[in-house]
């Protein structure tokens, strides 16, 4: 995170102003959307209007999140464990936008 | 700076040594509904790659949250997320060098405990009303 403060702070604002409209449709939609059994889960999210906006939500999100949790590490972690802790969370960023663009793509093609 | 001195030397100011106020716990907050939110999405992303190509992974996120206790994580997913939201807005304003006065802040920060625990209500009623989760 050293040497690059400046665009780390400006990528979480951006990311957080994006985030706003994104997080309002997942909390009008989420409560419903996780009521739902298998199949109407996959009917759900066959739909191209939940799919991208889920996947913008977690995509975008995970960014972010990736930047508060190293923020979180940075303030209480100051052993050798920081720079384990910090490419954890980097892996779990990775895999959480990887996994998802993958889950959208698999009903883009197959639902 | 012998690595012994620099281990004995406090980092911050601790919590004890502050009276309590609104606007440090908004700002405790939002630092805790951000940690659960990390969490909260995993799941997330979990009951979505779990519907996209694992019925077992999908059965386990479902179960769940169909479970008693997932009423409790729905309810703090939702509740986070209308929280850090609100506060977030309130840092973009920050951002822009307004609203930093200490009777704004104050105003402000019980504002958003009160405005997002009730739009938390709302969107759990006429979720739950809708046939939603739990």
């Amino acid at each position: 995170m050293s040497k690059k403060g400046t665009s780390t702070f400006i990528f979480q604002r951006a990311t957080a102003v994006l985030l706003i409209p994104l997080g309002a449709w997942v909390l009008f939609n989420i409560v419903v959307a996780l009521g739902r059994d298998y199949a109407g889960a996959q009917a759900w999210l066959s739909e191209p209007l939940n799919a991208v906006l889920i996947g913008a939500f977690v995509i975008i999100g995970a960014m972010h999140m990736r930047i508060g949790m190293a923020e979180i590490i940075i303030d209480y972690i100051h052993s050798w464990m920081k720079d384990v802790l910090l490419a954890i969370n980097w892996l779990v960023s990775i895999g959480l936008v990887a996994a998802v663009v993958w889950s959208i793509y698999s009903f883009s093609f197959s639902g | 700076m012998t690595k012994g001195a620099s281990a004995s030397r406090p980092l911050s100011p601790h919590l004890q040594i502050w009276r309590f106020t609104v606007t440090m716990a908004a700002s405790i907050t939002h630092r805790g509904t951000g940690v659960v939110l990390y969490g909260g999405t995993l799941l997330l992303a979990a009951w979505v790659v779990g519907a996209a190509m694992s019925p077992p992974l999908f059965s386990v996120v479902s179960s769940l949250i169909h479970s008693p206790f997932g009423f409790f994580i729905v309810l703090g997913y939702v509740w986070a997320l209308a929280f850090h939201m609100m506060n977030g807005l309130r840092h973009l304003y920050w951002d822009s060098g307004r609203g930093l006065a200490p009777k704004t802040a104050t105003m402000t920060a019980w504002l958003i405990y009160v405005a997002s625990f009730l739009l938390a209500v709302i969107i759990l009623w006429t979720g739950f009303a809708a046939g939603g989760a739990a």
